[in-house]
């Protein structure tokens, strides 16, 4: 075998069939990138781009602050954090509050679509009304006069999960007590109506304190953009994969419930406990490394491939994991189900 | 790598890249031109090698699988069966895999049929180098369809990336494609177009205009690749994304 290359862009291993010697999945990431309905090609491809500079693969090219600001004369535009395929995040100050704020500035394509301005006033009003601590709270948004939709958002000073899980920091008791956190926010949200779609470590953050947020809830839905192909975090711009969706999301991206976000949560707390994704025939965590066996069955209950046979509810897990968490050592890991895990059946998980 | 065109290419004499479209084929339905006949051999000899990695996948040796892929096409193009207009087939990959499951569960009584003197017409495709390339998948943990399903996207990027490397060289920017090819995944921030500007003779600023002209045409030719597979120009997004998700298997 030959020695591995990697992508220069998201790092991931070449296949030996890669096309041209490309990464198969930046380049058909790479043709995704404002696809919108692009009929119209040469200008449209983001005006910004057009002479001086080109379009980076992840998206468009973000404004700096100093342009930013001319439209934002109530905000102090700090820095921005960072940019992908569902906008760009700046630091901002709101100058008479005197408050760090986030400003999310949707892609520019979104505002050519006639339809979306209704849709987006009808979303953002529901997203607004999420009043959660463990939700960015979204302050305000509309859009500028000269067509920029934007979220103005509480600011979270901390880092992501993402961040966390690659530096190895991350042990199974703060994750134990990071997942009650987050089923809390969705159980709460779903209640709501509003399906995330978009769970995963990146939209997690983690303030000095320790404290959840879950950032871009319902974006996907808002942009249309189902996959999380098009990541953004206040950090940066990454590469995303497809790796947290449920298999129903994949097959059929419009048609989604709740249910999506449970398995993405257990992609997240698998990858939490192990490091790695559950992909193909993987092992349960306590194989791999040093937990509680009864996470098991918790985790692997998220990740069943029928939605019917996963958890139904956020709340379930949180009260699973507390179970194993709290000193509770007789207690059996819930209910109605035993031992449902079989290597063979979770193999397709993915 | 070097065994693509293989891949891709088709009977001699023909167009590497003919553009058809499945929409037109399929629409045709009972009515099938002989026209719309050929324009659908011209993408099943496209689009054969995922069929083959699906059927080795499978569990059938390579010798079966090349003679179940030759003679699945010849059966499609033999038994019009185009004829189901139903929405599930809209895209080309679900037509494919769909009949190709009917005709599986339909081998034994084609086996018989062809003792009885009965045989079936065969596509002869360029399939020598198929083992080759399925060997070159670490498929061992995934399912027959999803290997189907990541063969397509394969085989999706590899003949936008042939077509647009044809292109290229017929402009006589062969060496420009092989330099800046790289920033169809990447950027300057990863690699500076400085790199470039020493190998290349061009200043900055034409990299970098250059670098956008292929962006721009590669994000067609991709488009164009894959309206040329489902049913309707507005499938194209929901189609890629499909495609990317198979790429993560």
């Amino acid at each position: 075998m030959a020695e591995k290359m990697k992508c220069p862009k998201c790092g991931a291993d070449l296949p030996a069939n890669a096309p041209s010697g490309l990464c198969p999945q930046c380049l058909m990431k790479a043709g995704m990138n404002n696809s919108g309905k692009d009929k119209k090609a040469g200008p449209s491809e983001l005006s910004s781009a057009d002479t001086t500079s080109a379009t980076p693969p992840g998206g468009f090219e973000p404004l700096e602050p100093k342009e930013l600001a001319e439209k934002f004369p109530q905000l102090e535009i700090i820095e921005l954090l960072g940019h992908g395929g569902m906008g760009a995040v700046y630091k901002a100050r709101q100058k008479q509050l005197d408050r760090l704020v986030a400003l999310k500035i949707l892609p520019p394509e979104v505002g050519q679509n006639p339809a979306f301005a209704e849709r987006f006033m009808r979303e953002a009003r529901s997203l607004a009304k999420l009043n959660h601590p463990e939700i960015v709270t979204v302050y305000d948004f509309g859009h500028t006069e000269d067509g920029l939709y934007y979220f103005l958002m509480e600011f979270v000073d901390g880092t992501d999960l993402r961040r966390i899980i690659q530096a190895g920091e991350i042990t199974s008791d703060q994750a134990l007590a990071i997942v009650p956190k987050i089923c809390e926010a969705l159980h709460y949200a779903h209640k709501k109506g509003i399906v995330h779609r978009d769970i995963k470590p990146e939209n997690i953050l983690l303030d000095a304190e320790g404290n959840v947020k879950i950032a871009d809830f319902g974006l996907a839905r808002l942009l249309d953009k189902p996959t999380s192909a098009y990541t953004l975090t206040q950090s940066g711009q990454r590469m995303g994969t497809p790796h947290y969706m449920a298999p129903e999301q994949v097959e059929h991206p419009k048609k989604v419930d709740h249910r999506a976000d449970i398995y993405s949560l257990g992609v997240v707390f698998y990858e939490m406990l192990t490091g790695e994704l559950p992909i193909g025939r993987f092992a349960p965590p306590s194989k791999k490394v040093h937990v509680d066996v009864r996470l098991d069955e918790i985790v692997l209950h998220t990740l069943e491939k029928e939605p019917e046979l996963r958890y139904q509810h956020a709340n379930e897990i949180k009260t699973d994991v507390e179970t194993v968490a709290g000193k509770d050592q007789g207690a059996n890991v819930s209910h109605k189900r035993q031992a449902r895990y079989h290597p063979s059946t979770s193999a397709e998980a993915c | 790598m070097q065994d693509k065109n293989q891949r891709n290419s088709i009977s001699a004499g023909k167009p590497r890249f003919a553009t058809t479209h499945w929409s037109v084929v399929s629409a045709a339905g009972k009515s099938s031109s002989p026209q719309q006949k050929q324009a659908l051999e011209t993408l099943c000899r496209s689009y054969w090698f995922p069929l083959y990695a699906y059927l080795r996948q499978r569990g059938y040796d390579t010798h079966q699988a090349e003679d179940l892929t030759q003679a699945f096409f010849g059966h499609i193009l033999e038994k019009k069966d185009l004829q189901t207009a139903d929405p599930k087939y809209g895209k080309f990959r679900s037509f494919l895999l769909v009949r190709l499951k009917y005709f599986l569960s339909d081998q034994r009584d084609r086996a018989r049929a062809k003792k009885r003197g009965g045989d079936r017409k065969i596509l002869s495709l360029s399939i020598q180098n198929a083992e080759g390339q399925y060997a070159l998948e670490p498929a061992i943990q995934l399912s027959p369809e999803q290997l189907f399903e990541k063969s397509w996207a394969l085989t999706v990027l590899e003949r936008t990336m042939s077509r647009l490397e044809d292109e290229m060289a017929q402009k006589k920017k062969r060496n420009l494609f092989d330099c800046l090819k790289v920033y169809l995944t990447t950027d300057k921030d990863v690699i500076p177009y400085q790199d470039m500007t020493t190998e290349l003779g061009m200043t900055e600023g034409s990299v970098r205009v250059a670098v956008h002209r292929l962006r721009r045409r590669y994000r067609k030719l991709l488009r164009d690749e894959i309206a040329q597979t489902v049913g309707g120009v507005d499938q194209v997004d929901e189609e890629m994304e499909s495609l990317f998700a198979a790429l993560a298997y």
